[in-house]
């Protein structure tokens, strides 16, 4: 029998998987940016958890999320995005998505979810954004 | 189930576990793909099919029944797919277990199937869920 919790097996669903690549990138003063690649699901949205996880626990007061290479994503990866967002809300932060593909955008129009997030065309635009949010 | 309405079935038994639901997904993508939907109602296809094996999955696991198969089932008619999803992830609570880590998600799961195929009937089966979803292909 399973541990009800198994957070530790949990956080390693998904590692080694060549449908999903997760990076991120922190600049000096800039919020941190994790790209993801491929499909975030069941399988990955652990991982995922666990990165934002550490960044928030790190300090970060705003997060940008880069769909922009996303094929598939489930409600396990919009569950982990809202949990996210809610407490960076918390305090005074954002989580903001770089979503260019139509595909990827429409699970965020269907469940109403696009008017939650704030969604850019762009890297460049999100962190521009950013700014003036914090600015 | 409605066998003279089946002009072809694909069936697929797979382990009720995360990495196996991408499985799921790439074979209801292929049958979805053989039939009069568009672009976008494959697409609906393969993550409602998604979305209600994750929910089997995540049952399994708080369920303690990880080692147990889902039976994917695929009914291609004339003009509609019906998918059957069958699991032995045992019961499932009813709203007495709201506020899991897992609700939200699980929820928004629920919300994407009903608004992603035309039916979807839930009911508990042999120490699982029959989980069925048709997806009607539109005259065009």
């Amino acid at each position: 029998m399973g541990a009800p919790e198994g957070k530790s097996a949990r956080i390693k669903r998904g590692e080694g998987n060549v449908n999903f690549k997760m990076e991120t990138r922190s600049v000096e003063s800039k919020p941190p940016i994790i790209e993801l690649t491929g499909e975030v699901d069941v399988y990955t949205a652990p991982q995922l958890k666990q990165q934002m996880i550490v960044l928030l626990e790190g300090g970060a007061r705003a997060l940008i999320v880069d769909l922009t290479k996303v094929e598939y994503l489930d409600s396990t990866a919009l569950g982990v995005l809202i949990g996210g967002l809610k407490r960076l809300r918390e305090r005074d932060g954002n989580v903001v998505l770089v979503c260019p593909s139509p595909r990827i955008r429409r699970v965020f129009e269907i469940t109403g979810l696009d008017k939650i997030f704030d969604i850019y065309e762009t890297q460049a635009d999100a962190t521009e954004s950013m700014g003036k949010e914090t600015g | 189930m409605a066998e003279s309405e089946c002009s072809a079935c694909v069936e697929l038994r797979f382990p009720c576990r995360p990495e196996y639901v991408g499985v799921a997904r790439l074979a209801i993508l292929g049958v979805a793909s053989r039939m009069r939907f568009s672009y976008d109602e494959v697409e609906d296809v393969r993550l409602a099919v998604g979305e209600a094996c994750t929910t089997s999955v995540e049952w399994a696991e708080r369920n303690g029944k990880a080692e147990s198969e889902i039976l994917l089932r695929s009914e291609i008619g004339q003009d509609k797919l019906v998918v059957d999803i069958f699991d032995q992830a045992g019961e499932r609570g009813d709203d007495g277990r709201a506020g899991g880590p897992d609700q939200e998600s699980e929820n928004l799961g629920a919300l994407l199937i009903t608004l992603l195929v035309d039916e979807v009937t839930v009911v508990p089966k042999d120490g699982g869920t029959h989980v069925r979803m048709v997806k009607y292909a539109r005259q065009r």
